[in-house]
């Protein structure tokens, strides 16, 4: 990682009001909210479920 | 014993032997069936369902990638290769760890998973993020490093400063050290199997019904709390 990321350098911040996030929390929750809405609105494959309901 | 092996596993006898009372009670409430279920309703076939059991699965990784540092120790994590791959494989798996389970927790959250008598399994589950938090926080103290130093005396500043400083000391590695690996991590597997037991017992909590449907079930004479029921 260090080889394509240099991180020999104090880390980014982000101030906005009273949020002070670093960059990389900032880019871990975004990729949080990502994958939750992927989640929802990705369809399931069908196959090998039960029809218990 | 052999003729045991033929009843039933629950009888409405009382039972002579506090083991034979647990069994009972233990039988009564998670029964085979439900214990290790061959199927699950047609709702829980969506991704945002997938989530609990990737936190389960980072959760193994964590503990055999930690079993293996534990046994070979810090130089070997610091100055080998293979102990470092390790040691990465321990962050990583935690970092996942975390990114999945707060993912499991948004989607439990919005489709209120504590209805349907299921207040235990959020309440289990909140406390298992709580706990998790200083499981992880402990391993940062406890690498044996310039990093672990610099975390720890900055970190006993803030402890110190709350008041919770007095019962543990983060300088003290060997304190830090069986809290990360023993303390901790053992509190977490008890609450989470808990949870899924809990889980077991009620079932996956179903979706929120959309308007159109409630109607249509209504009109067919069926009610909220009967489908719940069943599912």
């Amino acid at each position: 990682m260090a080889a394509i990321f240099n991180l020999n350098h104090h880390a980014s911040y982000v101030h906005w009001h009273f949020l002070d996030l670093s960059v990389s929390n900032l880019v871990v929750i975004v990729l949080m909210v990502i994958v939750f809405w992927a989640a929802i609105l990705i369809p399931f494959p069908k196959h090998g479920m039960g029809s218990k309901s | 014993m052999s003729v045991s092996e033929h009843e039933p596993p629950v009888s409405d006898q009382v039972p002579a032997s506090w083991s034979g009372w647990v069994r009972e009670r233990a039988v009564r409430a998670l029964p085979p069936e439900k214990l290790l279920p061959d199927d699950q309703p047609t709702y829980v076939a969506s991704w945002i369902y997938v989530f609990g059991v990737l936190t389960l699965s980072s959760l193994g990784v964590i503990i055999l990638s930690g079993t293996i540092l534990a046994l070979k120790g810090p130089s070997w994590w610091h100055f080998t290769g293979i102990g470092h791959f390790f040691n990465s494989i321990h962050l990583w798996s935690v970092e996942l760890f975390f990114f999945v389970m707060v993912i499991h927790l948004w989607g439990k959250y919005f489709m209120a998973a504590w209805r349907g008598g299921r207040k235990a399994v959020w309440i289990t589950g909140a406390i298992t993020f709580l706990v998790a938090i200083p499981c992880a926080l402990t391993g940062y103290v406890s690498q044996q490093n310039f990093d672990s130093q610099w975390i720890s005396t900055q970190a006993k500043d803030a402890m110190n400063a709350s008041g919770i400083g007095s019962f543990f000391n983060l300088l003290n590695f060997g304190q830090m050290y069986s809290y990360h690996i023993l303390l901790l991590p053992a509190a977490v597997v008890a609450i989470v199997l808990g949870h899924i037991l809990l889980v077991r017992k009620h079932g996956v909590v179903p979706p929120f019904e959309l308007p159109s449907t409630k109607a249509a079930a209504s009109s067919d004479g069926a009610t909220a709390e009967k489908q719940e029921v069943v599912s």
